[in-house]
């Protein structure tokens, strides 16, 4: 009787409760999740890569001289959202709609419920040759202003930030455990490497090896290690694939580079800490500073397929590698200058180059096994002024 | 818990055992005790809950409920009884009962916003959730309900009234898995999460207090069986508490069977 009793109230209770389901709600968020393909595959000629969708930044990389005065991109929205764009005043509807990107165009996506929307800065822009790299240009996210993001200018083209830098600051902000900015695991601090040039080249970025939390300890991801690279840092997946999250490398190189020269000074933490939040006291925490140059296509493949977190050092697609083999625990500015080393096997092609087939990837952090979850808790490394030197300049 | 338990239970033995061994000696004591009594009706029960702590109305972020699992929940209870008015139909009844409630969930949510506070107090996660929460709940309380009762025939009672509780001892945790975050609102940066699991048992509320209705039959002349309806009207977390946006209440149904003696 028992039985049967709590069979029937779980029955009704079951079915109230069903009944009381409200109808699904209309979708709050609002997003660029993409770029049109069909877009995409009609302007081939135009671009170099695939476009980088972030929160609230869409950036395109196009054939230097190609004409950008009248290009029309179709996004991909979050299902029921809308995109508009303001136009003499006026709010219009933007997807598809031919405007000039001379400088970065705005697009607000709204959301089915209406009650949420965001703006994007969309940027079609030559890419930028990497040259002397300062760390002197940043800004606060321009999604909830809690960290700061690198970028470079471009002499030709005043309005272009080109967003080439990438950190995990994105993936700390998650845990709750960022509070000012200056405390994310990458910051920009006072004290760089002292030289001619603005107030802001006396910048340098500090990264530091910062605690998670409960929320990070509970995914076996006690540590975020203070990194900055040339590339994309995808959120999404950051707690799930760590791995996957960091896109290592963009096809930058227009020329065979032959060294990679900068500065840095460096202190590990006290204590060596694995994922599971084990001591290891016979372990020390070591930064890392090396540079890739890898082939951007793979195998039979035309489309740029980046290094992930587990093979950017690894991979068989990598030509050229840059490394500081020990960089030690220097306390004051230190020079250092790598050759870039060609890999076993591999040449570095005029074909693949001309045809934009080499992406470089320059990869700085506080902990060298950081990526694993390895390391000490208040490593912290500076690094300033890095120059990738290429063969023209000699 | 077990010191209550043995009491009560220490209790019932003694009370059964002043009933008397010989029938004259048991009638002679039973009229002592009535009298003592001045018509005041003792009775003991025990039976079981079953339901769950439920948000009302369901809010539209909770798109499905994949599964409910009741929890084994008893309650045992002494209650005084006493029939006034000159009809004798009327009556009060007082009662302390130490029952358990619990219950666990499984749901799908979309856009549910969520904060959760790290537990040394460092930081703040907080997003909108879109994906599963499995959810944990079980207390248990001390409580006194404060009914009036009403006899439909000789052999049927409705009773109701208020009902207030102090919990002894709660738990409510579970894990958010299978879905994504949207750091602060929903145009926040997505972050897919596998598995994250929270506990809020430190954040319920001590005091809660809800209604009781029900039915009561006699079946024997010492024995009657009951069914009633609990219903919390103050959510289970303190109104400030942000990290569920909606308010719980405690909704069980209790079948008991009573010593009436």
């Amino acid at each position: 009787m028992k039985h049967l009793f709590t069979l029937l109230m779980v029955v009704a209770g079951l079915s109230t409760l069903t009944s009381c389901i409200k109808d699904e709600p209309l979708n709050a968020e609002c997003d660029i999740t993409g770029v049109d393909p069909q877009w995409l595959a009609d302007h081939a000629d135009l671009l170099i890569g695939n476009p980088r969708v972030e929160n609230n930044r869409v950036a395109f990389t196009i054939v230097t001289g190609s004409d950008r005065t009248q290009l029309d991109p179709r996004f991909q929205l979050t299902p029921g959202a809308t995109v508009t764009m303001t136009a003499d005043g006026r709010t219009v509807d933007a997807n598809g709609a031919v405007r000039d990107f001379s400088s970065p165009q705005t697009y607000t996506v709204h959301s089915e419920d209406g009650h949420w929307q965001k703006d994007y800065e969309v940027s079609f822009s030559p890419r930028k040759p990497i040259g002397r790299l300062s760390f002197g240009n940043y800004a606060l996210d321009a999604d909830k202003g809690r960290y700061y993001e690198w970028y470079e200018t471009d002499l030709d083209d005043a309005e272009a930030k080109h967003y080439y830098w990438a950190t995990g600051n994105a993936g700390y902000a998650i845990t709750g455990m960022g509070g000012t900015p200056d405390t994310y695991p990458s910051a920009p601090a006072a004290g760089g490497v002292d030289c001619e040039g603005s107030d802001r080249d006396q910048r340098c970025v500090r990264l530091e090896t910062r605690d998670t939390g409960s929320f990070g300890s509970g995914l076996k991801m006690p540590l975020a290690a203070g990194n900055i690279f040339i590339g994309e840092f995808r959120s999404a997946q950051a707690a799930v694939f760590p791995r996957k999250a960091t896109r290592f490398g963009l096809q930058l190189v227009t020329e065979e580079p032959v060294r990679l020269e900068g500065y840095y000074k460096y202190t590990p933490g006290e204590t060596f800490i694995d994922k599971y939040k084990t001591v290891h006291p016979e372990l020390r925490d070591m930064a890392d500073i090396y540079a890739v140059v890898y082939e951007a296509f793979a195998e039979g493949s035309t489309e740029f397929k980046p290094l992930d977190g587990d093979e950017v050092l690894s991979s068989d697609r990598i030509v050229l590698m840059a490394r500081i083999a020990d960089p030690g625990e220097p306390t004051e500015w230190t020079f250092f200058s790598e050759p870039f080393v060609l890999q076993k096997g591999k040449t570095f092609s005029e074909e693949t180059l001309r045809a934009n087939g080499y992406a470089i990837a320059i990869v700085c952090t506080s902990s060298r096994d950081g990526a694993y979850f390895n390391g000490a808790i208040g490593s912290v490394l500076y690094v300033d002024e890095l120059q990738v030197v290429w063969k023209g300049d000699e | 818990m077990s010191k209550i338990f043995l009491t009560l239970l220490l209790a019932c033995c003694s009370l059964t055992a002043a009933a008397g061994d010989t029938d004259k000696v048991k009638s002679t004591d039973n009229n002592l005790l009535k009298a003592a009594l001045r018509g005041w009706q003792v009775r003991l029960g025990a039976g079981f809950n079953l339901g769950g702590t439920s948000p009302l109305p369901l809010p539209a972020e909770i798109r499905k409920i994949e599964s409910y699992q009741p929890g084994l929940c008893f309650m045992l209870q002494g209650a005084a009884h006493k029939r006034i008015g000159t009809d004798r139909k009327w009556g009060v009844m007082f009662g302390l009962r130490f029952e358990s409630k619990g219950m666990k969930t499984d749901a799908t949510v979309k856009n549910y916003h969520m904060e959760a506070v790290n537990d040394d107090g460092s930081g703040t996660v907080r997003g909108a959730w879109t994906g599963k929460v499995k959810t944990e709940v079980s207390s248990t309380y001390l409580t006194m309900p404060i009914l009036a009762t009403y006899d439909i025939s000789k052999r049927w009672m409705v009773k109701a009234g208020p009902y207030f509780s102090y919990m002894v001892h709660g738990t409510f945790k579970g894990s958010a898995y299978d879905g994504y975050i949207r750091d602060i609102d929903p145009t926040g940066p997505k972050t897919e999460v596998q598995s994250a699991s929270y506990d809020f048992s430190d954040d319920l509320r001590r005091f809660q207090w809800g209604v009781q209705a029900g039915g009561e039959f006699k079946a024997y002349e010492h024995l009657s069986v009951s069914l009633d309806l609990s219903w919390g009207l103050n959510g289970i977390f303190p109104r400030d508490f942000g990290s569920v946006t909606f308010a719980l209440y405690p909704i069980y149904g209790t079948l008991g069977f009573h010593y009436l003696f």
